[in-house]
């Protein structure tokens, strides 16, 4: 990361505390410009926290906060060069669409023409270019997340912060309007902070998410890092549908679980370590008894369209979900298999340095791996 | 950002002083061993007992009260009957034609209302003093219970009412068992507020009271044109606590049920409300 | 409409129209009979005539409404930076309720309060003799009567504007911040904006019951006929005019319309945008 330009937004040890309750511990990170960002967690986990640290909502209890390389601490709100789309939209409701698209340019003092002109390419922008004159009551949710977005972007933010902002609306829409905020994103090239509890969403649109929980950041990385390759027990739950087990590491690339040893791809742990094994259920298949490397019982089986979710059981009592594309018979004993690389194992309390450590350690030396 | 909070807390500081000024002012001469709000002459029980012994204060108190008690009990019941009529009214325009005839004598000047009723009760040879009071404070006060719990009802959850038809409720059995407790928070409120209304009414009283009978507030008015004595102090001194008393139990009994507590503040005071 | 339903209408419209009937229509009907008729029955507007032609009574009605004018002014200037504080306190609903309690202090109590305070021997001028200053004339002025009327109105006036401010979605403040205004703007252009059904409250509150005043102009106001209310008062129940008086309470109702009108024009407007 060294040779890189200044990062646009930079968190030094931040933490924050609310009459000694600490909401987040130790937060460091660096944000690049022109990114799509993802702060990635359940409610209560500290991102929407992270995220009034970065609008200046909330001041740090201790830590630095950056933009650009210079310290924000205490810039107040209005003076810095981000802005917010709230979850709930804020949008004034003694002003139209029009007018409130046109508060940020019309405080910056802005002259008529250019208000006028910002405000109609910002509508056309979130394809809202009929709807300058209605009033925020007569428009639909959808439309007011749109108003809200063009809003924001009115005032050329150089970072947008988005809290939840698709939470309120439906499936299809969220589909459609995720779809269109990556867009948006890609057309003007600024950064984008966003906040979500869905890891659906997060997944589709981010080229970096944080994952977060308890105030801490438990995992940061591409999306697909970070579904394929989970930290902990909480990333692995909480990104997608995982069956996680208890294992040993026997030796490297040799771990045991359910009573018996399997092949896998992990290595630089110590000898006998406990760990925890995932593997996802899309990874899973079934087959015969014979072709199987574990026996299960077929328990549950529902139809989800383009797979049929099975859960089955194990001889140890372990339950294991499925994903399967063909259908099979509730009571059935299959055989379920799975390759080496499919495997994914976790020690406990590995720290997201360690792990990466570990994984270019292992990759390049065995030996070197174990300290 | 520190300077602005002083400066802040500075003026809400000011305004309390200024708002408490009087009545801590009136609490302290009750104390005054002299007998004029002039001059503090040492300190003193003197009123207190002087206001024990003084029949014709304690039975105006005792009237006042009972005044406020019975007008405030059947407004509350009047009201709360107008509020549901109102609440099952079809059409808006309806509606509409009795929230503003309900609402005519909130806004109504004291004055009006009393010159009014004046000639009412003449018109009709109706002798003025308890039962003219009595009907007058009923009158005003139904309008507030009225609007306090209008909204309750229409913040009652609809199937509610569904639901009670659906399992075989009558009139009277939805009524008792599902509207009125929805609707009680907002029957006390307005209870509440006519009861305050009718101690501290003056303007209609002194129109409508007569000659043989009389509230405090308006033996007060009679006596504060002659000069009055630091009886009076003693009484409002005492008032002033039984009201200082009433609004800590209620802040407490509101806090601790935290769900009302924003409706709370609004129940005290909503003359200016709704209007 | 079905027959249960219909009954039970009947049963709450029966007290409650009563009331209606004959507490709120029969009283504003009589006013107007009184004021139209001859002591004999007869259609008149002399009484009107008498009201217009009479100098007295138009300077009067002047006063009022300008006295009440200003009574509105200054509490409005007081009290929305006092309910924009309070609204930005951790305990708000504890400190209104702090605001709300010397309502409930009896309103001649805290008149009479004044009383002490302002007379020539009393509390302020004592203390502004400290200073030098000669014992000054301070009750039975104008300004006497408007600082007491503003002290007995401020919460009346607090309150809507609170609430009115408690309902504000604090989110619109952050998002105001957000787009770059600061706090000044923020005030400006969002939170008074959106505050304006409660400032209409407010003013509904105080301007009404101000034009009508006469408790205070009678006590603090050095006993002088100068506001439409002390009119009326004077004619019901001293000089025994009644058809003189209820001419002029039937111009205040106007007065009174007419203030209700033009507040609640805007106030429905901004009613429409909040939704």
């Amino acid at each position: 990361m060294s040779n890189e330009p200044t990062p646009i937004i930079e968190f030094k040890n931040v933490g924050l505390s609310y009459d000694d309750n600490s909401v987040l511990k130790n937060i460091d990170f660096e944000l690049e410009a022109g990114k799509f960002y993802t702060l990635l967690g359940p409610s209560g986990s500290g991102k929407t926290t992270i995220l009034n640290l970065i609008s200046g909502q909330l001041t740090v209890t201790y830590g630095d906060i950056l933009f650009e390389g210079q310290v924000i601490n205490h810039v107040p709100v209005e003076k810095r060069h981000m802005n917010t789309v709230f979850q709930d939209y804020g949008l004034f409701p003694n002003m139209n669409v029009f007018e409130n698209v046109a508060f940020g340019p019309s405080i910056k003092g802005k002259s008529k023409k250019e208000i006028k002109a910002k405000v109609t390419e910002m509508l056309e922008l979130v394809k809202l270019g009929e709807y300058a004159d209605r009033e925020i009551t007569e428009l639909s949710g959808g439309q007011r997340q749109r108003v809200a977005i063009a809003r924001a972007l009115a005032n050329d933010p150089e970072v947008l912060l988005l809290d939840e902002p698709l939470s309120a609306l439906d499936y299809k829409l969220r589909k459609e309007m995720q779809y269109e905020l990556r867009e948006i994103q890609q057309r003007l090239g600024i950064t984008f902070v966003f906040v979500t509890h869905d890891q659906e969403e997060a997944l589709a649109m981010s080229d970096w998410i944080f994952v977060m929980n308890d105030g801490v950041i438990q995992q940061n990385g591409s999306p697909e890092d970070i579904y394929d390759e989970p930290i902990n027990h909480f990333v692995a739950d909480f990104i997608g549908e995982s069956n996680i087990l208890d294992g040993i590491m026997t030796a490297d690339y040799l771990v045991h679980f359910t009573g018996k040893d399997f092949e896998n791809v992990d290595a630089g742990m110590r000898p006998n370590e406990r760990v925890e094994v995932v593997l996802r259920p899309e990874d899973l298949d079934l087959t015969t008894v014979e072709n199987g490397k574990l026996v299960v019982t077929i328990d549950d089986q529902s139809f989800r369209g383009d797979y049929y979710e099975i859960t089955a059981i194990d001889d140890d009592g372990n339950e294991w979900q499925v994903q399967a594309t063909n259908k099979s018979k509730v009571g059935e004993r299959v055989g379920l298999t799975f390759d080496p690389e499919d495997i994914h194992i976790m020690r406990f309390n590995e720290s997201e340095n360690d792990f990466d450590a570990r994984l270019e350690s292992y990759e390049d030396d065995d030996d070197n791996a174990k300290k | 950002m520190v300077k602005k909070i002083k400066w802040a807390n500075g003026y809400l500081w000011l305004v309390f002083i200024l708002l408490y000024l009087p009545i801590f002012f009136l609490i302290v001469y009750s104390f005054n061993a002299g007998d004029v709000m002039q001059g503090w002459e040492g300190f003193s029980f003197k009123h207190y007992t002087e206001l024990f012994a003084d029949t014709r204060i304690i039975e105006i108190v005792v009237s006042t009260l009972l005044i406020a008690l019975l007008s405030s009990l059947i407004a509350s019941i009047i009201g709360t009957a107008g509020a549901l009529y109102i609440y099952n009214l079809k059409y808006a325009l309806a509606k509409n034609i009795f929230l503003s005839l309900n609402n005519i004598l909130l806004v109504s000047p004291d004055v009006i209302i009393g010159a009014s009723f004046l000639i009412l009760f003449t018109v009709m040879g109706f002798a003025l003093g308890f039962t003219s009071v009595l009907l007058s404070h009923i009158a005003f006060s139904i309008p507030i219970v009225v609007l306090m719990v209008l909204p309750r009802l229409q913040e009652m959850n609809q199937s509610l009412v569904a639901a009670a038809k659906d399992l075989g409720a009558n009139n009277w059995q939805m009524l008792s068992r599902v509207i009125l407790p929805v609707i009680s928070p907002g029957i006390l409120a307005g209870f509440f507020m006519a009861f305050t209304y009718s101690l501290d009414d003056f303007a209609v009283t002194f129109f409508v009271t007569g000659n043989g009978f009389t509230t405090l507030s308006v033996e007060i008015y009679s006596r504060a044109r002659q000069g009055v004595s630091l009886e009076i102090n003693a009484l409002s001194a005492m008032m002033f606590m039984v009201s200082l008393l009433l609004v800590l139990a209620y802040y407490i009994i509101s806090t601790r049920s935290g769900k009302n507590k924003k409706r709370g503040t609004r129940l005290v005071l909503p003359a200016s409300e709704g209007l | 409409m079905p027959k249960s339903k219909q009954q039970r209408q009947l049963f709450y419209i029966i007290p409650y129209g009563i009331w209606l009937v004959l507490f709120v229509i029969a009283p504003l009907i009589l006013l107007l009979f009184q004021s139209l008729t001859t002591q004999n029955g007869h259609f008149t507007l002399q009484n009107y005539a008498t009201y217009f032609a009479s100098g007295t009574y138009l300077l009067m009605t002047f006063n009022s409404v300008w006295y009440a004018f200003l009574i509105t002014i200054i509490t409005l200037v007081i009290s929305y930076p006092m309910a924009y504080l309070l609204n930005r306190l951790k305990q708000k609903h504890f400190w209104l309720l702090l605001v709300i309690l010397p309502t409930w202090i009896n309103l001649l109590l805290k008149t009479y309060a004044f009383i002490g305070l302002l007379s020539k021997t009393g509390t302020v001028n004592n203390f502004i003799g400290l200073m030098g200053i000669a014992p000054q004339q301070l009750l039975f002025s104008n300004w006497s009567f408007l600082l007491v009327a503003a002290y007995i109105e401020i919460p009346f006036m607090i309150l809507p504007i609170f609430n009115s401010l408690a309902e504000i979605n604090p989110r619109l403040a952050q998002a105001s911040r957000d787009l770059g205004a600061n706090q000044w703007q923020t005030l400006r252009r969002v939170i008074l904006p959106l505050s304006m059904p409660g400032i209409k409250a407010g003013i509904q509150a105080v301007f009404i019951p101000s034009l009508s005043l006469f408790m205070i102009t009678r006590l603090i106001g050095g006993n002088r006929v100068i506001t439409l209310g002390t009119a009326i008062e004077e004619h019901f129940l001293v000089t025994q005019n009644w058809r003189l008086g209820s001419t002029i309470g039937v111009i205040l109702i106007v007065a009174m319309v007419i203030t209700m009108v033009l507040t609640r024009e805007r106030a429905r407007k901004s009613s429409r945008n909040r939704g």
